[in-house]
Parts: C-alpha cells; sequence; structure tokens
C-alpha cells in the first residue's frame, strides 16, 4: 500500500500536465495526442447520443415506451424551457440544435465525475472553442438572413443614442458583442470542467501524499477522501449547470439576433 | 404527457419580453468591454505621446461611461 501510494503521490501538486493523458493508439507512445481517453470518450459521447434517439425513436407510440419517453422528455424539455422561453415562438425552430448541444455538452461534462473515468473532454479548451465557434457563426448567421447582412451589423453595432457620443459606443458594442461572446462561452465552459478536474485531484492525490509522508497522517487523509466524495457530488451539480448555460447562452443570443430595434 | 407541446400562453410580440437570463451577462460584458475597450485605445495613445498611463487612465473612466450609458439604453425600461 506504502508503495502504492508513494507512486501515486510522486506527482502530488497536480499540473496541467495531468489532463495530456497517454496515447491509446499507438499504446503508450510519447507526445502522441491523437487518439488518447479524451478523443475515446468523445466518440463514446458521440456514438451514445446516436444510438440512444435513433433507437428511442424508431417506432415512436402514442404511448411512448420509456426510452422514447426519456428522448421525449428531454427534448420537450429544452424546447419548452429554453428555445421557446428565451426566443419566443420562433424558438422551435432551433430546438432541435439546442438540445444536440445541451445533449452533448451534458454527456461530455458527465465524464468527468463517472468512476474510473473522470475527466471531461470539455476540460480541454478545444471543445468548447469550437463549440463556441459554432454558436458564433449560428446567432451571425441567423441575424443575417433575419435582417440582411448591413441592417443587422447596424442594429448590432449601432445603440439607440445620439449621434456624438456614437463614436464611444461602437466600439464597445463590436468587442462585447463579436468578441466576448464566444470567447466567454468557451472559457467558461472549459475553466469550470478544468478547475473541478483540479479540484478531485487536489484532494485525492493530496490524501496519498499526506499518508505517505507520514502514516499518522491517515485521518486527514480520510477526510480529505470524503471532501473528493463530497465534492463530486457538487461537480454534478456544475456540470449540469454548464450545460445548462451554454445552451441559454445561445438562445439568448439567437433571441438577440432575431428582435428587432426598440 | 403534459410539457411535450409548446407552451399555449401567447409570448415572444404579444406577450412581455422573454425573461432575460442572458442579461446579467451582457451588463457586465458591457461594462467590462467599455473599461477594456477605452482603457486599451488609452493605452496605445500613451505608448504614442509617451505618458506614462494618463491616458489609459482617462480610457477606462470613459469606456465605463459608456458601458453604462449602453446597458441603461439597451437593458433598461
Amino acid at each position: 500500500m506504502i508503495g502504492q501510494s508513494t507512486v501515486l503521490a510522486a506527482e502530488f501538486p497536480p499540473s496541467v500536465e495531468d489532463f495530456y493523458l497517454p496515447s491509446i493508439l499507438p499504446w503508450g507512445a510519447e507526445d502522441n495526442y491523437w487518439f488518447t481517453k479524451i478523443t475515446l470518450l468523445v466518440w463514446i459521447t458521440t456514438a451514445i447520443l446516436i444510438i440512444f434517439f435513433l433507437v428511442a425513436n424508431r417506432k415512436p407510440q402514442l404511448v411512448p415506451t420509456k426510452r422514447q419517453w426519456i428522448a421525449e422528455s428531454v427534448y420537450g424539455f429544452v424546447r419548452n424551457n429554453i428555445a421557446v422561453e428565451m426566443i419566443g415562438p420562433r424558438g422551435t425552430a432551433f430546438a432541435p440544435y439546442l438540445t444536440t448541444l445541451f445533449c452533448f455538452i451534458l454527456l461530455n461534462n458527465f465524464w468527468g465525475i463517472v468512476p474510473l473515468v473522470q475527466i471531461s473532454p470539455n476540460s480541454h479548451i478545444a471543445f468548447p472553442a469550437l463549440l463556441a465557434v459554432i454558436s458564433y457563426v449560428l446567432f451571425i448567421a441567423v441575424g443575417i438572413r433575419h435582417h440582411g447582412f448591413v441592417k443587422y451589423f447596424k442594429t448590432a453595432l449601432i445603440p439607440p443614442a445620439p449621434w456624438f457620443i456614437l463614436p464611444l459606443l461602437i466600439p464597445i458594442e463590436f468587442f462585447s458583442n463579436f468578441m466576448v461572446r464566444p470567447f466567454s462561452l468557451a472559457v467558461r465552459l472549459f475553466a469550470n470542467m478544468f478547475a473541478g478536474h483540479m479540484l478531485l485531484l487536489v484532494f485525492t492525490l493530496g490524501g496519498f501524499a499526506m499518508i505517505s509522508a507520514n502514516i499518522w497522517f491517515i485521518p486527514f487523509s480520510l477526510v480529505s477522501w470524503i471532501m473528493t466524495i463530497a465534492l463530486t457530488f457538487l461537480e454534478f451539480l456544475v456540470i449540469c449547470l454548464q450545460a445548462y448555460v451554454f445552451t441559454v447562452l445561445t438562445a439568448s443570443y439567437v433571441q438577440g439576433s432575431l428582435a428587432d430595434e426598440h | 404527457m403534459t410539457g411535450h407541446e409548446p407552451p399555449s400562453k401567447p409570448q415572444g410580440d404579444d406577450g412581455p419580453n422573454p425573461p432575460d437570463t442572458g442579461m446579467g451577462m451582457t451588463a457586465v460584458t458591457y461594462l467590462l468591454a467599455g473599461m477594456l475597450v477605452w482603457g486599451g485605445i488609452g493605452w496605445l495613445v500613451d505608448h504614442w505621446v509617451g505618458t506614462k498611463g494618463i491616458f489609459a487612465g482617462i480610457g477606462a473612466v470613459i469606456g465605463i461611461g459608456g458601458g453604462v450609458y449602453l446597458i441603461v439604453r439597451r437593458l433598461g425600461a
């Protein structure tokens, strides 16, 4: 036990290196990140979602089966409580995208607390960044289609204000609408998942570090591991919340693109 | 089987505005964006003129002012 704990505790202050897991294909290759646990998890997530929704809706029945009920509940939740609630009656058109986004983020985040898996692909900024880019392109495209190119940028950039103050306001509008939005979307999700994984690492490895430092520290180690379990439940909250927030903010940006000037 | 039909109560154009969960974020974004944009421009002016941060300070204050103004115009009333 001591031997094992020293091995684990050897890398006690966890670092960013802990997010770069060893390569799976080719097995154990150094500095090769093309196919790692992260890649595998994303593919599994995608496969689960595709298969689940296909199977659930293969023979839709009037009185739904259990699987169909779950799928319909998820879709109904996103459509009614996010899409229609935020965007209004036109929100139904965006419900499929928002549902996909919600499920994909939720499941990807969820890997962060599945025992023995315990790392979320979203703790690498590449995945949140790509999702944010998709949402960014979506809300700009929707705005351009709804208003036309010139009018969309006019509504987005020129606030209702007297002309002499406009030069002051337009750069702020540009910065906050077209630069901060995608950035904050991506960073919010990434940072939450990154910090969550880091927190769990600190408490788990900290327990081992204390034991290997001095065997009398066992009570503290136990407290540390109990904290890990408690934090796992907290993580569950964060996971659901971040999936929801990403989806709601995307919906709110789409709503902003569709809104008429007021 | 409730909750699978879109809610029938009028929303959007007829009803009140959709509840804005993103409103708080927008407000914070405007404040920060105002400060960063005009503070940044002021910082560039500083570099160009050779002063040590006076324009960055003025820019940040003006930027916050613009941010507050934008919040009032876009989100208020």
